[in-house]
């Protein structure tokens, strides 16, 4: 993804508009003091406090293993890493001079407050949906914590694809401020989840293809993307499960991190999840449910669901007795014991046939899951896929993945699989 | 042959003594000063309890034997010189004593012994446990019997003649008096004589009340609950933890150089150590040293050692496989056997000049792997001026020699601690990879704890030997089989390993009875040449081992195959054929010998019968369904366990894939001690059989196995297991042996009813699909 | 540093972040009532429960059980799976007794997910632990015994 915006930032460069710089100049805000946390209402806290994990925040604002939101968390990306910024009140280090205008611009416009526009790493796009009253929620929850003084070290992207300036073109061609208009023609609990997908939980930001200039693709919403490592799946109806997403298994898998009919949450989703969605009400996180069950346009095809289960289960029981086929024996040994299902399906029993990740195009997932499991934290709570990396040859992960496509669904087969699996094991678990 | 005799007389040549006789003193032993009780009581291993350690012993403590001690509680600890490794073996052979004893079977211990000199031979196999120990436990257990009768008769005030001993009481009439109270009386005083023990007689048959009743064995419950101790949970304070690198051959490699550089970056790595082996038994070794058994393990992947190979770096299977047909094509090579009298040679020459039709065959297998679940280890360590091994083994006698002159200490001051064995099968009867963690130890001034990785344990096992067998029959013009040759070439263990042990066949060349064993079979069919033929590419490339039945494993493969195909030469039942010829007569001694092979071939064409007749031969099947037979007397002629097999299977026509539906398992092994037991060797056999069939197999590649975890090498799991039937014929003879009979019907079984299924007949194990649909395609 | 429970007791260990749990049981821990047979993941001798599901610990690394609540062989004796047990010693399922640490902790996990199982199921689920006994036979029948006497069907004992 940022390779893609750094490419941008040079295309505009080298076009240099005329007046893009009277354009793209914005204002320095002037340094205020330090609120008093008592100032703040605590109701008001609160807000911002579920807001915050609505908006999993602190996956990129706290470093790991430090202390909260003290940034300094690195994204490392093909051209360089780029440092999350400290967001606590700390008045050197962190944001303890910012006023609240100056907060509501960053998060509405992507703005620093000496003026700077902020790399779209900090999806601006999305949280300049949100309303002033959850702005000013969000402020009073990051002036109320802990003040840290932790200085951020310089990105390390190079001349001039650091030059912040030419974000104001990028912001030009593809961003649209503005906070969210909620449809008449839906209900207010599809508006609200609305809001808080498209605002606040930036669910596009993985889930959107981006274009090349790395913006999300306006025609492509929720179509898919690759992201550090891993697919974000089509949230659309493109996404190629067998059993449609709908409203109540969304919601499950929200909440607990894992779903029947599609598997767990793994790779970045887990702390979505469990670091972030968890503070989030049960009537928001059905709404998130609601808004994207209708973007999937699940109703139309519940239909579909029973004959998908039934397909699923007989596929189950191939590759159980005698079988000769070495990539079968593989996965009896290696994989039924866990995944077989008998006559339903066992939300702790993933059924691979439904799985996500043995559906999608791309066979990334399910080869990142073989080689690195997926840790207690991830996924369903406490439960753990244990990592064959150490045991199987790219050889071994490659056969299981293409018996799984091949026997568990009716897509066209993986190409590719052993370099894919080898690349993959080069990349290591990438996630923390 | 006269494999199992000799192997007892050259161990008691060795040990000097008389294996069953010595210390065979029935006396009272007040204190535990006789055998040092404290020093056992940590060496010894009780299966039943928590950590192994024995109950202690409660007040004055008799010693009847050398085999067994009673306490004033009238508990009954037996000790058991056999390694467990599944077959309940203290179990069986406590029963034996206890119920000539007249025990309370519930206060009955066994106890796994460290190594003695006063034990005799230690060695567990070849199904002989029960077999061997049958006679000796009895007596031990009838003269602690008379004695506590005696001596409980004066304390009763009766006549000994009006008594009897009860689970572990003397009774006369209304009075009685427990064991344990005539013992904390220190009222026992006999003594017997070697030459008494020897005229007691065993009970009869009527009087048994544990022998061939069912219990639940000793060993049972600590292996429910993680509390049973193996060889890999011996632990010892300040031990350090290895893992080698092994060379690429078995043998001659020599370390030229080892970089640890990559290695050091592992927590807990500490060096690495080349081995210098006097006993040449680990050439080419380096053990990679760490503070953790997971720091060796990582470590040992970055150190990189290189080696000059040795002379087999480039042996292939077809390698070892064609030079066991070349030499079967030698007419001069090998050894021939006493089969069939000294003239058997000539006689059988003259047969096949006077054949009207030679039937002549060439059968296969591949190299086999034992993969026991419990990877190769070995805790050692000096203490006391004792070097102690604490590991689980087979043959404690064959390895202590060897530790002897690795270490250059006399072989007296080495111990081996028994633990229980996950897995022998043959593989821990060679202790060869004692020897590196020995020798590490020693260098070191350390404990050191050895341990292989799966990857490790596969490269230095010694594997089953591939083979090539050549049987011909000579038939006259009316189809009667006049004579029979059966030549055989595998990699010989016994050679290899202990080749003290090997018999000697005509013109007095030794050779390995366990690689021919099958050969010398009951059948009457006429003057035989059996030839047996070491392969010396194959004892230079890796160390043959025993594995479960080993030569019957293959030999009855292709006898058993071999048996349908002239039936179907001569167009008869392959049952009706093998009946005819089980006659009980013959130049062979047919027609057994007391006490083992009484009644002979009639017993195994009993079991034949049965079979046939359980399994429905003859009924109608679906099709492409088939039922094939085979019958063996096991192990070895001395001690024939007659059994039979019937193998219903399945072949699909479109995959070449062969399920087997269902076996059908006959056995007479005489006596049976431990029902459920011998019930569950039979089991276990059974489907190894299967399992070597239709599943294992690897090939050497480059001096070195291919398949080295499971990934690629795929043992029979449960999902492909069979329904089985087994039983066994009800019999007061003589026990036998029981943990490997059943693995030596069931591939021959298979390919018969492959062939009975489709008309497909296969000559090399393992087999496949590939080769069975070749073969669907060359028959049409 | 990572933390867990493990039969009910909470422990700290201070080994490497990839260290298999494996030996973290049995070599910091000390438990060595689970084995250790292929360390790839195919023989299941290791077979452990985290958050009550039957896990492979050779090829866990350490980190990804941390909060996580385990049990080993040791501790499931104080759980409705020493049913499991009972009908393991009642039929002698073990011969050399070293897989079957690994087979009771996925069997009991199999009759909780299968309270009623088929042979299919059995064979499904069971076929991840290897037995080089071959104790096959039995371990079906000791299932479905020890599913019978906790669907209440048998009293067990
Ligand atoms: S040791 Fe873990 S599955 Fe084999
Ligand atoms: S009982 Fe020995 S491996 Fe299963």
């Amino acid at each position: 993804m940022f390779k893609r915006l750094l490419i941008g930032a040079i295309v505009l460069m080298v076009l240099g508009f005329g007046g893009f710089l009277a354009f793209a100049w914005r204002p320095e805000i002037a340094a205020s003091q330090p609120p008093a946390p008592s100032s703040f209402d605590p109701a008001l806290v609160a807000r911002g406090e579920i807001l915050a994990g609505a908006g999993y925040c602190s996956e990129c604002h706290t470093p790991k293993g430090g202390r909260p939101y003290s940034g300094s968390r690195p994204m490392v990306t093909d051209f360089g890493t780029i440092y999350a910024t400290n967001i606590t009140p700390d008045p050197e280090t962190g944001i303890g001079k910012w006023s609240e205008e100056a907060f509501r611009r960053a998060l509405w416009t992507g703005v620093r407050r000496d003026g700077a526009h902020l790399l779209p790493a900090f999806p601006f796009d999305h949280l300049t949906k949100l309303s002033t009253e959850d702005v000013a929620a969000l402020y009073a929850y990051f002036m109320t914590r802990e003040p840290v003084h932790s200085v951020t070290p310089e990105n390390t992207i190079p001349f001039p694809l650091n030059i912040r300036l030419f974000q104001a073109g990028w912001k030009l061609l593809f961003f649209t401020p503005g906070r969210f208009e909620p449809r008449a023609d839906k209900s207010a609990e599809w508006n609200r989840g609305a809001y808080l997908a498209e605002g606040i939980s930036h669910c596009g930001a993985c889930h959107t293809p981006r274009n090349l200039l790395g913006a999300e693709k306006a025609s492509a919403t929720y179509g898919g993307a690759f992201i550090d490592n891993w697919v974000a799946p089509p949230l659309d109806k493109s996404n190629p499960s067998p059993v449609p997403w709908s409203r109540d298994e969304l919601y499950t898998y929200l909440r607990t991190g894992i779903s029947r009919y599609h598997g767990s949450a793994s790779g970045p989703m887990a702390p979505v999840v469990h670091a972030g969605l968890n503070v989030v009400s049960d009537a928001d996180v059905r709404a998130i449910a609601t808004y994207f069950a209708d973007v999937d346009e699940s109703a139309p095809r519940a239909a579909e669901e029973k004959a998908a289960i039934d397909h699923a289960l007989a596929a189950d029981k191939r590759g159980v007795g005698p079988d000769n086929d070495p990539a079968a024996k593989l996965y009896t040994a290696a994989c039924a014991s866990c995944h077989y299902n008998g006559g339903e399906i066992n939300v702790l029993r993933p059924d691979l046939a439904l799985n996500s990740a043995v559906n999608l195009e791309d066979p990334t997932n399910l080869i990142r899951i073989i080689l690195f499991g997926i840790d207690a934290k991830e996924g369903a709570p406490d439960i753990v896929m244990p990592a064959f990396a150490h045991g199987f040859s790219d050889e071994d992960v490659a056969q299981i993945a293409a018996y799984l496509r091949a026997t568990r669904t009716d897509h066209p087969p993986w190409q590719g699989l052993v370099e894919k699996v080898a690349a993959i094991r080069a990349q290591g678990k990438t996630e923390e | 042959m006269a494999s199992l005799h000799r192997l007892q007389k050259a161990a008691r040549e060795a040990a000097g003594s008389a294996l069953s006789r010595r210390g065979f003193l029935a006396g009272m032993v007040g204190t535990s000063a006789a055998f040092g009780f404290s020093r056992m009581a940590d060496a010894a291993m009780d299966p039943a309890t928590a950590n192994g350690v024995p109950p202690k012993p409660v007040g004055a403590l008799y010693e009847p034997s050398l085999w067994y001690s009673i306490d004033s509680a009238g508990n009954v600890t037996v000790n058991i010189i056999r390694a467990e490794m599944g077959q309940h073996v203290g179990t069986a052979l406590a029963r034996i004593l206890a119920d000539e004893l007249e025990t309370d079977w519930n206060k009955v211990n066994i106890v796994h012994v460290d190594t003695d000199q006063k034990w005799g031979l230690m060695v567990t196999g070849g199904s002989w446990s029960v077999s061997q120990t049958w006679t000796l436990f009895s007596q031990a257990g009838a003269a602690g019997r008379i004695a506590l009768i005696e001596a409980g008769a004066k304390l009763l005030d009766a006549d000994p003649q009006s008594c009897i001993a009860r689970h572990g009481q003397v009774v006369a009439g209304e009075k009685s008096i427990t064991f344990g109270e005539i013992i904390g009386k220190k009222a026992v005083t006999r003594h017997f004589s070697p030459e008494e023990i020897d005229k007691l007689p065993l009970k009869p048959v009527a009087e048994r009340r544990l022998v061939g009743k069912p219990v639940t064995a000793l060993d049972v419950p600590t292996k429910t609950n993680g509390e049973a101790l193996y060889g890999i949970d011996a632990h010892v304070a300040g031990m350090l933890h290895a893992r080698p690198k092994i060379p690429p051959t078995r043998y001659g490699s020599k370390v030229v150089s080892v970089d640890d550089s990559a290695a050091r970056k592992i927590k807990g790595y500490l060096r690495s150590l080349v081995i210098e082996d006097p006993s040449n038994t680990v050439p080419g070794w380096v053990m990679v040293i760490g503070d953790s058994t997971f720091a060796a393990m990582r470590a040992a992947d970055l150190v990189k050692v290189t080696w000059e190979a040795g002379p087999t770096a480039n042996v292939s299977e077809k390698d070892v496989q064609d030079h066991a047909s070349a030499l079967i094509d030698k007419p001069e090579g090998g050894v021939l056997l006493d089969v069939g009298g000294p003239k058997g040679r000539d006689v059988a020459k003259a047969a096949f000049a006077a054949a009207d039709f030679v039937l002549e065959q060439t059968y296969t297998t591949a190299t086999v792997l034992h993969f026991q679940l419990e990877p190769m280890n070995a805790l050692a360590f000096e203490k006391d001026g004792i070097f102690e091994i604490h590991t689980g083994n087979q043959w404690q006698s064959l390895i202590l020699p060897v530790l002897a002159k690795a270490l250059d200490r006399p072989q007296e001051s080495i111990v081996l601690r028994s633990y229980m064995l996950g897995g022998g099968f043959g593989r821990r009867l060679n202790g060869d990879y004692i020897v590196p963690a020995a020798l590490a130890a020693k260098a070191l001034g350390r404990p050191v704890k050895l341990l292989l990785t799966r990857h490790d344990d596969v490269l230095f096992d010694s594997v089953r030997s591939s083979s090539v067998q050549k049987i011909r029959m000579a038939f006259d013009s009316g189809n009667k089989i006049i004579g029979m040759e059966h030549h055989a070439a595998a990699g010989w263990p016994t050679e290899v390993m202990a080749p003290a042990f090997m018999p000697k066949g005509q013109d007095d060349k030794p050779f390995d009875p366990f690689a021919i064993a099958g050969a010398d079979h009951w059948y009457d069919v006429g003057p035989q040449l059996v030839r047996a033929i070491s392969n010396d590419l194959a004892n230079a490339t890796f160390r043959p081992g025993w594995l479960r039945s080993v030569g019957p494993g293959w030999i009855n493969w292709a006898l058993e195959s071999f048996m349908d195909e002239a039936a179907f030469h001569a167009k008869m039942d392959p049952v009706a054929l093998r009946l005819k010829l089980l006659s009980g007569k013959g130049q062979n001694e047919n027609a057994g010998q007391a006490p083992k092979a009484v009644g002979g071939a009639l017993r195994q064409a009993e079991v034949l019968r049965r079979v046939a007749q359980r399994a429905g031969w003859g009924s109608p099947l679906p099709p492409d369904t088939g039922l094939g037979i085979a019958t063996t007397f096991g192990q070895e002629r001395e001690m024939p366990t007659w059994i039979a097999c019937a193998a219903r299977v399945h072949v699909d026509r479109t995959t070449g894939k062969v399920r087997v539906e269902k076996l059908t398992i006959i056995t007479d092994a005489g006596t049976i001690v431990d029902p459920d037991g011998a019930k569950a060797q039979t089991e276990g056999g059974a489907l190894w059989g299967l399992s070597m069939a239709l599943n294992e197999g690897t090939e050497f590649e480059k001096g070195q196995v291919r398949d080295t975890n499971l990934d690629s090498y795929t043992p029979l799991r449960i999902d492909e297991t069979p329904e089985l039937d087994v039983s066994f014929v009800d019999s007061a003879e003589f026990p036998v042996g029981l943990g490997e009979p059943a693995t030596t019907v069931v591939a021959p079984a298979i390919g018969n009813a492959i062939f009975a299924a489709v008309g497909v007949r296969l000559r090399h194990l393992p087999i496949t699909p590939q080769a069975v649909l070749a073969g669907l395609k060359a028959v049409g | 540093m990572t933390s867990f429970t493990i039969n009910d007791r909470s422990v700290t260990v201070d080994v490497e972040e990839d260290t298999p749990l494996l030996w973290v049981i049995r070599d910091e821990i000390g438990l060595t009532g689970t084995k250790f047979g292929c360390g790839i993941g195919m023989c299941g001798v290791c077979t452990v429960h985290v958050g009550g599901r039957p896990t492979r610990s050779c090829i866990t690394p350490v980190r990804a059980v941390e909060g996580a609540k385990i049990t080993t062989i040791e501790g499931l004796a104080a759980t409705a799976a020493h049913a499991v047990q009972k009908a393991w010693i009642d039929l002698q399922v073990p011969q050399c007794g070293y897989c079957q640490p690994g087979q009771i902790m996925q069997a009991a996990a199999l009759i909780r997910d299968f309270p009623s199982p088929t042979d299919e199921d059995i064979d499904a689920v069971m076929s991840g632990n290897l037995c080089r006994c071959m104790t096959y036979v039995r371990i079906r029948a000791a299932i479905k015994q020890a599913a019978a006497a906790l669907r209440g069907e048998v009293t067990n004992g």
